[in-house]
């Protein structure tokens, strides 16, 4: 035991400036914070330190004279004198970078880095000039494909371990290490095992040099070509920071920024390397209308929205607001998902209006969890609890959070990995539910794995004491659950169940629900049963004049409205219900049904194949406006490049079908919006564009209301095959899928697993049928043909097919199915 | 995908058991696989990282560091000549052209017909019979150039099915620092390391 601390904080002396510090920081980050900057290459603010490139010797006054040490491995003690600039240290410095040089090969002209690289300016500011060294350079192949996104450019390494350290410490899947030794050290992969990591490209933009290099990206533009602009990232509700970077009118790089409070910096490679669909060619450019031939054919704006108003029009003179459904909006900004939640109330009369596309939990829950975790109550959380999808494939960067959590990792933490093991800070209680392995497992302290449709009876046996271990982990601390929907064919009322027992447990918790605005939709009243500010439908809520007070028809509802005719029209903003909903047969019907159909999206899919109407929109980085994650954190997202085409954006488009419809929104920009929205939602009173932009660039949390109110929930129940001849179906979704953008980002479309169906080894055995081989899956509405891959996580009895695949199989949320050989 | 015997499967159980933490086991775990195959081939990396949950990157990152282990195929017998500072001032250079000359090959390689490998390597740690050689890491201290023709010439030709220390000492060796050990009857069996407890002695799987 150390004796006990008796000051929170210490002083030292930096180049003669005294800085407070607390005991145990680095020297580098605490000169860093207050004004003086130690250059380095290996130390990174978000890793650990490993002294490795020796690039920031500073001079420290020690009890036998002053010392030369490195500043990203010396903690700092009370009463330290640190000299970053004397002449002692600028040798030093200069004799670091000569030795970095010595095999470096100074191609920075066709090298991506060359000009935004630390090496160059490093060399600049604080380099000799010239080598000593005149001998022939260390030669590699350069460079090599170490994974389909990734290239390495071994001569241009100088071993910092950066990309190292991130794969082992932060990402957890420790693909390229170093190989070799002294001056035969590279780093690599394993021959038969590229760099598969979802996290990759986080390497390429911490490394220190152009060693590693973004396929994507390589050669594209140099740096000074480039424009920028701050903003938020479009693929799931994490809310990650990230800048776009634009050259020539096409978005061409995007990197992550540090939100201390969401991303930390890191990005999923889905969202670093997806931004591919924005510059597709495969964009709508121009209005569509369906001829009388059934073909769709180009039109102008006006005579599309004529069309569109004559329609809707004539469907609402006979049949009411009621007649009239809306589906989407979790896609796009607070200000498109108001103007067409606005749309929907004042203009159609209509609460049928949903942004989850049946794959998500209640809105209620989604919406108005009270006792809301912040994704920061992760880091100092004792226990943890997912129970919901596998955050490493649906919220990559919150499973990088929960890791470090999991794993106790603490970046001022001054050993190596190895040694480190004993006495590092002892990480977070996890527990991990699901129907199989989750990218957490290896990290979790308890996982209890069970059959898609039997969470119910799991958490009945939760509730009755069945597992000590799980309670007592619950009665650790503070405890952050992380509660969505784990499989498509699970009851999705299991989550406010889970989350109403775990809230009874003291847990805060946060809702996981996968489309990047998700929860902006839902506040800005893109649901049946929520107005702006998440306002209960038939509360008092006057801004809007006279509006529908009855609950209206969710996803499912609208969609078997279609179908039986009860609904009539169908109005889509950036939806895809044939390949979002998991039900794809039933939203087939209803769309084949509908009397009339307008998407307004960037791209055909298959369920604008059923539209009368397809009327391009504008997307991601061609549009301002704010988003809002999963914690209520509204952030800004920033339009760089013109739009493709003739698109426009989704609330101009509705209010020019308003007008013809003889109403009107009552705005004329995105910031109009942006302003009405603060004004008349509750929760959003006081966001503004000008907070975000200059008092808080991290975003700012939307309050919610007090804990009083107890959670609804509906029981579920159990229903699971009794017949032998009968398993359970699993169906989640990956990181790459063939939803729409992914779709058109091939780069990351290549990489989606694709279908197939994993089987516990014995029920393989059992069918007959080994990996590779082929089985029938018939669900109560479609079958298919997949290949056999073997998964022994896997609950016996239970097939697991990833959900939404290119060419794969619409199963269905029915979770029963029959798996039999084929030949 | 193990198509370890099982018997070296259990032993690796074994050697797991004794680290409070499975990844300190990757040392004699790459020791166990190169008995197994006689060098780390691909495969037995994979094998170590999977028994340890290890990612195979960070198994060759460890077998590549270290030079007693052999990512590619070594002779039935592996020379092993220091050429460190001590051994290099007693004269150990003439006793590697020696070997070099002997066996017709360079250090670095392999013959064609797999029974013989020479290299140099660093310091042994056994400075005080120096020069030092090893076959198959079993050590021979005081070897003269004359005596190490014969040392090859005696695995060519006699091929010993084991080859040990004391055996070795006697018949080639010169002057010993000092008694390195109870004498054994085990020695190494190929070309790894004679790591009691942990491994490999006196078991020659291939034959």
């Amino acid at each position: 035991m150390t004796t006990e601390q008796k000051t929170d904080t210490v002083k030292i002396t930096v180049d003669g400036l005294e800085m407070e510090a607390r005991p145990g920081d680095l020297l580098i980050r605490v000169a860093q914070d207050n004004g003086v900057y130690i250059p380095r290459f290996c130390w990174h603010p978000r890793m650990r330190p490993v002294g490795m490139c020796r690039m920031c010797l500073v001079q420290v006054e020690g009890p036998r004279g002053p010392m030369i040490v490195p500043a990203c491995t010396t903690p700092v003690a009370d009463g330290m004198v640190v000299d970053t600039q004397n002449d002692t240290v600028a040798k030093a410095q200069e004799g670091v970078l000569e030795y970095l040089l010595i095999n470096h090969p100074l191609d920075c002209p066709v090298c991506d880095r060359g000009g935004e690289c630390p090496l160059q300016d490093q060399t600049m500011a604080y380099g000799p000039g010239e080598s000593r060294f005149v001998e022939e350079k260390r030669h590699y192949e350069k460079p090599i494909q170490i994974s389909e996104l990734v290239l390495l450019d071994r001569e241009r390494c100088i071993l910092c371990a950066r990309c190292t350290r991130f794969s082992e410490e932060i990402s957890g899947d420790p693909l390229i290490e170093f190989i070799g030794r002294g001056y035969n050290t590279q780093v690599n992969t394993f021959p038969n095992e590229p760099f598969r990591s979802y996290f990759s490209g986080n390497t390429v933009q911490i490394c220190p040099v152009g060693a590693l290099l973004g396929a994507p990206y390589r050669f594209r533009a140099r740096p000074w070509d480039l424009r920028e602009v701050a903003s938020t990232c479009p693929h799931c509700s994490a809310g990650d920071s990230i800048s776009v970077q634009v050259s020539q009118n096409e978005v061409l790089r995007l990197l992550g920024v540090d939100n201390p409070h969401t991303n930390q910096s890191w990005l999923s490679d889905k969202c670093r390397f997806g931004y591919e669909f924005v510059n597709s060619a495969e964009r709508l450019a121009a209005p569509l209308v369906r001829g009388s031939d059934g073909e769709l054919r180009e039109a102008t704006w006006v005579e599309a929205l004529d069309i569109v108003a004559d329609r809707l029009g004539g469907i609402l003179r006979e049949h009411g607001g009621g007649a009239v459904a809306g589906l989407g909006g979790a896609r796009g900004t607070n200000e498109d998902a108001y103007a067409f939640s606005k749309f929907m109330r004042t203009v159609v009369g209509s609460n049928h209006v949903d942004a989850r596309m049946d794959d998500a939990p209640a809105s209620q829950f989604l919406a108005a969890v009270v006792d809301r975790a912040r994704i920061d109550d992760i880091d100092s959380a004792a226990t943890i609890v997912v129970w919901g999808p596998d955050l490493k494939e649906e919220h990559p960067t919150l499973y990088l959070r929960v890791r470090a959590a999991a794993t106790g990792f603490d970046p001022n933490q001054v050993v190596s990995n190895s040694d480190g093991l004993k006495i590092r800070r002892p990480g977070a209680r996890l527990i991990v539910m699901h129907p199989r392995r989750t990218g957490l497992d290896d990290v979790a302290r308890h996982v209890l794995r069970y059959r898609p449709g039997a969470g119910g009876e799991l958490l009945t046996s939760l509730q009755a004491g069945d597992h000590p271990e799980i309670d007592e982990a619950l009665a650790a601390g503070p405890v952050v659950a992380l509660v969505g929907r784990a499989s498509m064919t699970e009851d999705p009322r299991l989550a406010e169940n889970v989350a109403a027992w775990l809230r009874d447990k003291g847990a805060k918790i946060l809702p996981l629900a996968r489309r990047a605005n998700t929860f902006g939709a839902l506040d800005m009243g893109l649901a049946p049963d929520l107005l702006p500010g998440r306002v209960p439908v038939g509360e008092g809520f006057e801004s809007w004049g006279e509006i529908p007070t009855t609950v209206g028809r969710d996803t499912r509802g609208i969609l078997e409205g279609l179908r039986d005719g009860d609904i009539k029209a169908l109005i889509m903003v950036g939806a895809d219900p044939v390949a979002d909903v998991p039900d794809s047969h039933l939203a087939t019907e209803a769309l084949a049904n509908a009397e009339f159909v307008v998407a307004i999206d960037m791209f055909h899919t298959e369920s604008t194949a059923y539209a009368d109407v397809i009327l391009p929109a504008l997307g991601f980085a061609e549009k301002e406006g704010t988003v809002t994650n999963l914690e209520g954190r509204v952030q800004k997202v920033n339009d760089i490049v013109a739009g493709e085409g003739q698109s426009r954006a989704d609330w101009s488009i509705l209010d020019d079908i308003a007008r013809r419809l003889g109403k009107e929104l009552g705005f004329a920009t995105a910031a109009e919006i942006a302003k009405e929205i603060s004004e008349v939602a509750p929760a959003y009173r006081g966001i503004t564009w000008d907070l975000l932009e200059w008092d808080e660039p991290m975003g700012a949390i939307v309050p919610y209301g007090d804990a009083t109110q107890p959670l609804q929930y509906v029981p579920v129940t159990t229903s699971l095959p009794t017949v032998a001849a009968e398993m359970v179906l699993h169906s989640a979704r990956t990181l790459y899928d063939d939803g729409v953008l992914m779709r058109h980002t091939p780069w990351l479309h290549r990489l989606a697993p694709g279908a197939a169906a994993y089987l516990h080894p014995d029920d393989a055995f059992r069918l007959g049928a080994r990996e590779g081989h082929r089985v029938r899956v018939v669900t109560k509405h479609a079958e298919a043909e997949l290949e056999v891959r073997l998964d022994e996580t896997l609950h016996r009895g239970v097939v697991y097919v990833p959900f939404n695949q290119p060419d794969g199989p619409r199963l269905g949320s029915d979770p029963i199915v029959r798996v039999t050989a084929i030949g | 995908m193990s198509d370890w015997s099982e018997a070296t499967l259990e032993r690796a159980r074994q050697i797991i058991a004794r680290y409070p933490e499975k990844r300190s086991a990757v040392m004699p775990l790459l020791y166990l696989a190169m008995a197994e195959e006689g060098w780390l081939t691909d495969h037995a990396i994979e094998q170590v990282a999977e028994l340890l949950d290890l990612t195979p990157a960070q198994v060759q990152s460890v077998a590549s560091f270290y030079t007693m282990y052999k990512r590619e195929p070594v002779g039935r017998y592996l020379i092993s000549v220091c050429t460190s500072i001590s051994c290099m001032l007693c004269g150990s250079d003439d006793v590697l052209h020696a070997i070099e000359d002997e066996a017709d090959l360079p250090a670095g390689e392999t013959d064609d017909d797999g029974l013989l490998t020479v290299e140099h390597v660093e310091c042994l740690g056994a400075c005080g019979g120096a020069p030092v050689v090893q076959v198959n890491y079993e050590l021979i201290e005081g070897v003269t150039p004359e005596k190490a023709r014969e040392l090859v010439r005696w695995l060519r030709n006699a091929t010993p099915a084991v080859v040990n220390t004391d055996e070795m000492q006697e018949l080639f060796g010169g002057r010993r620092s000092f008694d390195w050990a109870i004498p054994t009857e085990d020695g190494a069996v190929g070309p790894y390391p004679a790591f009691q407890p942990y491994g490999t002695v006196g078991q020659d799987r291939r034959s």
